[in-house]
């Protein structure tokens, strides 16, 4: 009965391969009520976020079949994957709208299955989902009255208000999904509360309908947003702003994400960073940008999916989550340790991994539309993840073990393994061939879009009309060099020896104990606050702005009542002035009269 | 055959670069002290009688492996960097990458690096690592956007074309763009590990910094990396704001000249702190970039 | 001896030191005499500032004396080092943590220890807590005689020692590790039960069979 079940789930889990293999052309639609219908399609775009779905899921599903089977999750988690394939493939904003509701319930469901969810963390959660869902139902209510039609079209004859209302709606719809600041409050919450196969979920799929929001964007103000309200240099000037918010999100995330203790806060905060670098790069709206973006996406979802997986098996075998408790897992989990490996290189955007080229596409995208303080902010923010990505392989793997059950842990089950295994193998794959990322994944996503493709001479080069470069060659370059270096070192004179103990250091002639705190996992990051840039940011939080605005807003509105006195003479005096004022006003402006 | 050759060339001739300008450099800074000095060969015989230890201490497979990591992306860095113009040597693989390629591969092999030091368990060279990040962290915001300037000037992310683009002494990105030099010729420095922003591998602080564990032939290795990484960033500088160089000669008079510039700095102040430095470098050439930025891309 | 023209001092006493050691090299090979030849150019001090020789060894670094002209600098850790300097007389607390650096020193490895305390206590002969014969605990390669050396001598002695290692003469560290045995039963007759662990040394003799 149990294998039947976990053998019925697994095989649900690879419904959105199914999907995308079998769909072809056709679109399907479902008559409702009084003329209105659910239009299914699959487009190049849909086809690229139901890539990821199906990539990400079976791989999730793996591990979460093991042990005794969780009835309540597995239905959960087929709801959830209806949801979103509702939504991606939804061809008009009704079908949308129901796939996002029924992916935030399902979800929210499956959050608060974990016996670490919090009060707050479960509303925060939902709220902040729901506000998304809102948001976008007020957004599509607006684009049915300025078109009369729910179908996901290009919005050409609205008005401009009528028009940057339905961006402004839809975009914040959106953004709260991506996490962009100050709205993502719910992330590290919600990803650091999730149960831990989850988390990957969260952060490798569902955060990507965001993005699958933002870039239908650019489909409804044709011209790459500039339709919306001109250019600025090179670029959109509504995408200026979009930019500048995703800028922003990367760095505060990145510092944020270095000041945790907690691992899957960790991850969280660099998920909410990285996604910033794809919302900037959709503001840029190019097409080697918006390609950087979606590279992005792809490699983003591989990292997350690879790293959440990887430590829901540390966590799985040690029961330690945090920094301070781990250490010198090296020997013990090599997997994970090349696993994590893999996924940090991918993260900070080092050739010769994937990361690398979409970071470059995005990059060459922001000289090209000459935003160049944008790209400053990019490039401070992805400098500076070479710090969380340095802990996060420091931490767990490195230095000296700093709890019992790390000197005692073993490796993760295979079903975690599996996963680890091809995800890296497939970042491994994508960074050797980028050409053949951009040409069979990215480009088909640009042309619907209504951008030109990048193109790629070769699968293994990457080519922009900035230059480009050759994966292959750089992979066989650094290959060569390392094994050319190891062997002559192996060959040349002179013995080696292994220290016979962790603690045999050089530690100032004195001999350090399991006493010494010798672990520096804890400590990394804290000397950044003495960065005054730095300490300033991260002495604020998003809740405390939040509670100031908050205080604000009641002070004024206390200052506001002190206007309304008791006595009938003073508010009367009032409202004249205010309607001489307004009359003076409008009769200046030619109005009324 | 001719790839593996000219590849060849490149490493042997930034190798005795290496140590002739590091042997220069230690010599300069002995005569500005009024001492002699050791031999202009001293790194020579320093990096040699490190290969020739006959002992060598390793904490475990990573830590033996991160010198070799940092080696082959210093061979990789310099075989990315084109040393020549119009030349068919001394290219190495430089035609399929870029300048933003390099400047990340800059870093492939210093974090290889810090997997070691991390994997020593020695909690001084994971203090270092930190302090290097956060310098890295500092320096790279300016720099990156000094050479963002240079890249839109010649709209190419191509170091050939750059180079290409600059022939006759007027023509050098060094006139045309004075600002984008001054701006990254400070982070430069720190890109080199030289004074007064060498807090990271300083002696004296945090008890040696990342080498803390390194002894006998790895830190031979490392040693022989750091001289071949300083030609390269050299070269590089040369190749984008001095007009690159038709012949070795020429090559090593403009990297020389480049390299005087800098040790003169470098002899000139004393040692920041991580943090001071973190914030000069976001102060002053930052300020001074955003300055560039405005009046190359705003005004115009 | 003394009223030569080309020598002073304790220059002639080291000349008559050094005019036995071993002249010929003619059992080396080629290979063997550049690497004594490189090994010698450079030298990395590690100064164990023990006793009052540590001042002497500060200006040896400076403008007046600048040992840097004969490759002789500081390093930080003794995983660097190839030369650990004894500057005076040593406690026992100190003599297990110079120990600890020298094992952790890599190989070849010289030790310098200066001044007459490091040979048989000096002024501090009848203290309880000192160390009076270094060389039964670790072994020295060269003593700088002195109550202190001057820097002057320091150079000297260095010079010499770069002599012997550009001559590829067996160093002390071979002595040490022969002697394993004897070295570390004179180290337990004075640490008693307060001995750094085995994973310090036990190599030595695993190196050995």
């Amino acid at each position: 009965m149990n294998l039947i079940l976990k053998l019925l789930f697994l095989a649900v889990s690879l419904t959105p391969a199914l999907t995308l293999l079998t769909w072809g052309d056709g679109t399907l639609a479902w008559p409702l009520f009084g003329g209105f219908e659910l239009l299914f399609e699959l487009g190049p775009l849909s086809a690229f976020f139901l890539l990821l779905l199906a990539l990400g899921t079976p791989l999730v599903a793996l591990p979460m079949a093991r042990g005794t089977p969780d009835r309540a999750a597995y239905g959960l988690f087929a709801l959830l994957l209806l949801g979103m394939q509702m939504l991606l493939l939804a061809g008009d904003f009704l079908g949308l709208f129901i796939g996002w509701e029924v992916m935030t319930w399902s979800s929210y469901l499956l959050l608060i299955r974990s016996t670490r969810t919090t009060l707050e963390g479960a509303q925060t959660y939902i709220l902040f989902n729901l506000a998304s869902a809102f948001l976008l139902l007020a957004g599509m209510l607006v684009f049915y009255s300025l078109t009369g039609d729910f179908r996901i079209a290009p919005l050409t004859e609205a008005s401009a208000a009528g028009r940057w209302a339905v961006f402004i709606l839809l975009g914040l719809a959106f953004l709260i999904k991506v996490g962009a600041l100050p709205l993502h409050r719910w992330i590290p919450l919600g990803y650091d509360q999730a149960p831990d196969l989850f988390s990957a979920v969260l952060a490798g799929l569902i955060s990507k309908m965001g993005l699958y929001g933002l870039l239908l964007l650019p489909t409804l103000f044709p011209d790459a947003l500039a339709g919306l309200s001109g250019r600025l240099l090179n670029g959109p000037a509504a995408g200026y702003g979009l930019a500048w918010i995703g800028a922003i999100t990367a760095v505060v995330a990145t510092f944020k994400a270095i000041s945790q203790q907690d691992i899957k806060r960790l991850l969280a905060y660099s998920s909410i960073a990285q996604l910033g670098y794809v919302v900037t790069a959709i503001g840029v709206g190019s097409s080697l940008a918006v390609g950087g973006a979606i590279f992005q996406t792809l490699v983003h979802t591989l990292v997350k999916l690879l790293l959440f997986i990887t430590f829901a098996g540390i966590v799985l075998q040690t029961g330690q989550r945090r920094f301070n408790d781990l250490g010198h897992l090296i020997d013990r989990m090599p997997m994970a340790f090349f696993a994590v490996l893999i996924g940090i290189i991918g993260l900070a955007g080092m050739p010769p991994l994937p990361g690398f080229a979409a970071k470059y596409l995005m990059f060459v995208g922001l000289i090209d539309a000459r935003w160049l303080l944008l790209l400053a902010a990019m490039m401070l923010s992805s400098t500076a993840a070479f710090i969380y990505c340095y802990r996060l392989i420091y931490g767990p793997f490195l230095g000296h073990a700093n709890s019992p059950e790390a000197r005692t842990a073993t490796e993760a089950p295979w079903s975690y393994l599996v996963p680890q295994v091809v995800l890296m193998g497939l970042l491994v794959l994508l960074g050797i061939f980028p050409g053949f990322a951009i040409e069979v994944i990215v480009d088909p996503v640009l042309m619907t879009l209504g951008l030109t493709p990048i193109g790629a001479p070769s699968w293994g080069e990457l080519a922009t009309p900035y230059g480009g470069y050759d994966g292959v060659v750089l992979m066989t370059v650094f290959g060569g060099a390392f094994v050319i270096v190891t062997a002559l070192f192996w060959l040349a004179r002179g013995q080696m020896r292994r220290a016979g103990s962790p603690y045999d250091l050089s530690f100032a002639g004195e001999v350090p104990t399991a006493d010494t705190p010798l672990h520096y996992g804890a400590g990394m990051g804290r000397e950044l606050r003495r960065i005054p840039l730095i300490g300033w940011i991260l002495a604020h939080t998003t809740a405390g702005v939040q509670a100031g605005l908050t205080r604000q807003t009641l002070a004024a509105a206390g200052l506001l009542g002190g206007l309304y006195r008791r006595d009938p003479q003073t508010w009367t005096l009032l409202a004249v002035l205010v309607l001489v004022v307004a009359s003076t006003l409008l009769a200046l402006n030619g109005g009324w009269f | 055959m001719h790839v593996l050759l000219d590849s060849l060339a490149m490493i042997a001739l930034c190798y005795v670069m290496g140590f002739l300008f590091q042997g220069f450099y230690r010599q300069f800074n002995a005569r500005l002290q009024r001492r002699w000095g050791p031999s202009i060969w001293q790194n020579l015989y320093d990096n040699m009688k490190f290969l020739l230890k006959s002992e060598t201490l390793i904490h475990g497979p990573m830590f033996f492996f991160g010198p070799m990591i940092i080696a082959a992306g210093a061979i990789t860095t310099l075989l990315f960097v084109p040393f020549l113009k119009d030349s068919d040597w001394l290219q190495g693989v430089s035609t399929h990458g870029n300048l933003i390629l390099i400047i990340y591969l800059l870093v492939v092999g210093p974090l290889g690096n810090a997997l070691a030091v991390g994997s020593s368990g020695n909690p001084f060279g994971v203090m270092g690592v930190t302090r290097g990040l956060t310098r890295l962290m500092g320096l790279e915001v300016p720099f990156f956007l000094g050479l963002a300037l240079v890249m839109l000037q010649h709209e190419t992310t191509s170091v050939h074309a750059i180079m290409a683009a600059q022939d006759g002494i007027a023509h050098w990105n060094l006139i045309t763009n004075p600002i984008a030099f001054a701006v990254i010729l400070l982070p430069f420095i720190a890109s080199q590990n030289a004074s007064p922003f060498d807090v990271v591998g300083a002696p004296v602080e945090v008890y040696a910094g990342p080498r803390v564990e390194f002894g006998g032939r790895l830190l031979g290795v490392l040693m022989t990396q750091n001289m071949m990484m300083t030609i390269a960033k050299l070269v590089l500088v040369v190749d984008l704001f001095l007009g690159g160089a038709s012949n070795v000669l020429e090559l090593i008079a403009k990297a020389f000249a480049l390299f005087l510039l800098t040790t003169a700095i470098s002899a000139a102040f004393p040692r920041l702190k991580t943090e001071q430095t973190v914030d000069f470098f976001w102060k002053v050439p930052l300020g001074l970039a955003v300055l560039g930025v405005v009046l190359n891309v705003w005004l115009i | 001896m003394y009223h030569k023209s080309d020598c002073e001092g304790f220059q002639c006493e080291q000349r008559m030191l050094e005019a036995n050691l071993g002249q010929d090299d003619a059992g080396l090979g080629v290979v063997e005499r550049l690497i004594g030849w490189l090994r010698q150019r450079s030298l990395f001090v590690l100064a164990y500032g023990t006793g009052c020789g540590a001042i002497e060894m500060r200006p040896l670094m400076t403008s007046r004396f600048d040992a840097e002209r004969f490759g002789i600098i500081g390093a930080a850790t003794p995983r660097q080092a190839d030369v650990l300097v004894i500057s005076g007389y040593l406690a026992v607390k100190t003599l297990k943590r110079v120990i600890r650096s020298y094992e952790q020193m890599q190989e070849p490895k010289y030790v310098i220890a200066l001044g007459s305390c490091t040979i048989n206590g000096g002024m501090y002969w009848d203290s309880y807590n000192t160390i009076k014969c270094l060389d039964h605990y670790i072994p020295v390669d060269m003593y700088i005689n002195g109550c202190m050396p001057r820097p002057e001598a320091l150079i000297e002695g260095f010079t010499a020692l770069q002599e012997r290692i550009r001559r590829g003469e067996p160093g002390g560290y071979q002595r040490y590790r022969d002697n394993i045995d004897w070295y570390k039963a004179n180290q337990r007759r004075v640490f008693g039960d307060n001995m750094p662990p085995a994973y310090t040394y036990d190599w030595y003799s695993e190196g050995a069979t």
